[in-house]
């Protein structure tokens, strides 16, 4: 524990804080997460008055403020309308741990929505530079799943899929 | 609706956070004095005439630095404040119910906090003489003080 430094002892104190998480997802959230889970289906809840999507799902439309009821089945599969590279990664708040980097965060349009509900999400690439928008990308779930949005494990790039509205960087 | 209250439910997540705590060269020289000698240090600002324990880099009023201003200060001390903890927490150092109390010790003019055993809860009152109980094995913290107890 102490280091001695020019004959004086500093104390230094390592510790591992651990913090107990309770994450309640509520109605809307829960139905989302048990389809995930037990069906490996995206629903995405959507808004009686205008008619948008809202993936994840929230109770209220966030546009008309009206309780979105309705409920859509979104394929797996979708379009890359923006992406980060972490190069700095932040615990994540439920674990504490930190993913190795750089990795890559997308916002994908899944098919079937306007581009009124970008899902974000991890996206596994070994290129960078393959990474653009308008690329086509598919959901991976993972096989061990528990109703976290990490029972979808990443997206990946669908391969030889034409760039949608062609190279947009 | 109530179809959909079915599906809520809890997710458990655990956050473990590495931490480091530095106690800098003041901070450390304290704590190897309680560890190594069983000596409670303060420091003493001449001007203001004020002991801190425990001990700081700089006075709190006048701003000098006390950093070669050591004064040993007694083992005993009264009684100024203390609340009962009742609630348990994994961080805490022992199982509640137990007395966080302030004492002032003997040439200190301001209060530390630290745990006072006096059996009952109830037997705490502030003014009370209390001693301070050096802990069996070598401690890197204030826990090299195990706790005080009623003189």
């Amino acid at each position: 524990m102490g280091k001695e430094k020019e004959g004086r002892e500093l104390i230094v104190s390592r510790q591992i804080l651990s913090i107990p998480q309770h994450f309640s997802t509520g109605p809307v959230m829960g139905r989302f997460l048990a389809e995930l889970r037990d069906n490996k289906r995206i629903m995405a809840n959507k808004c009686p008055k205008c008619g948008r999507h809202q993936l994840p799902p929230r109770e209220v439309c966030a546009i008309c403020h009206v309780e979105a009821t309705g409920w859509d089945e979104l394929p797996p599969v979708g379009t890359i309308r923006d992406f980060d590279v972490i190069y700095y990664a932040s615990p994540d708040p439920l674990t504490g741990e930190t993913r190795q980097v750089p990795y890559v965060l997308c916002w994908v349009d899944l098919d079937g929505t306007q581009g009124d509900a970008p899902f974000w999400h991890l996206l596994d690439v070994d290129d960078l530079t393959k990474v653009r928008r308008g690329v086509r990308v598919r959901v991976v779930f993972a096989d061990d799943r528990r109703g976290a949005t990490e029972d979808i494990r990443h997206f990946e790039i669908i391969p030889d899929e034409p760039i949608e509205g062609g190279d947009a960087r | 609706m109530k179809e959909e209250k079915e599906c809520a439910f809890v997710i458990e997540g655990k956050m473990a956070l590495p931490y480091q705590y530095y106690a800098g060269a003041i901070g450390s020289q304290f704590i190897v004095a309680l560890r190594d000698d069983k000596r409670i240090l303060g420091v003493r600002c001449e001007k203001c005439r004020k002991t801190f324990v425990p001990p700081r880099q700089s006075c709190e009023r006048c701003f000098s630095s006390l950093t070669d201003h050591w004064v040993e200060v007694g083992s005993s001390g009264v009684l100024t404040g203390f609340t009962v903890i009742r609630y348990a927490e994994p961080y805490q150092p022992k199982e509640p119910p137990y007395v966080l109390a302030l004492i002032k010790l003997d040439g200190a003019d301001t209060p530390i906090a630290h745990i006072l055993e006096c059996g009952d809860a109830r037997n705490a009152r502030i003014g009370m003489r209390v001693r301070a109980v050096f802990s069996e094995k070598p401690r890197d913290t204030i826990l090299a003080i195990s706790h005080f107890e009623e003189e």
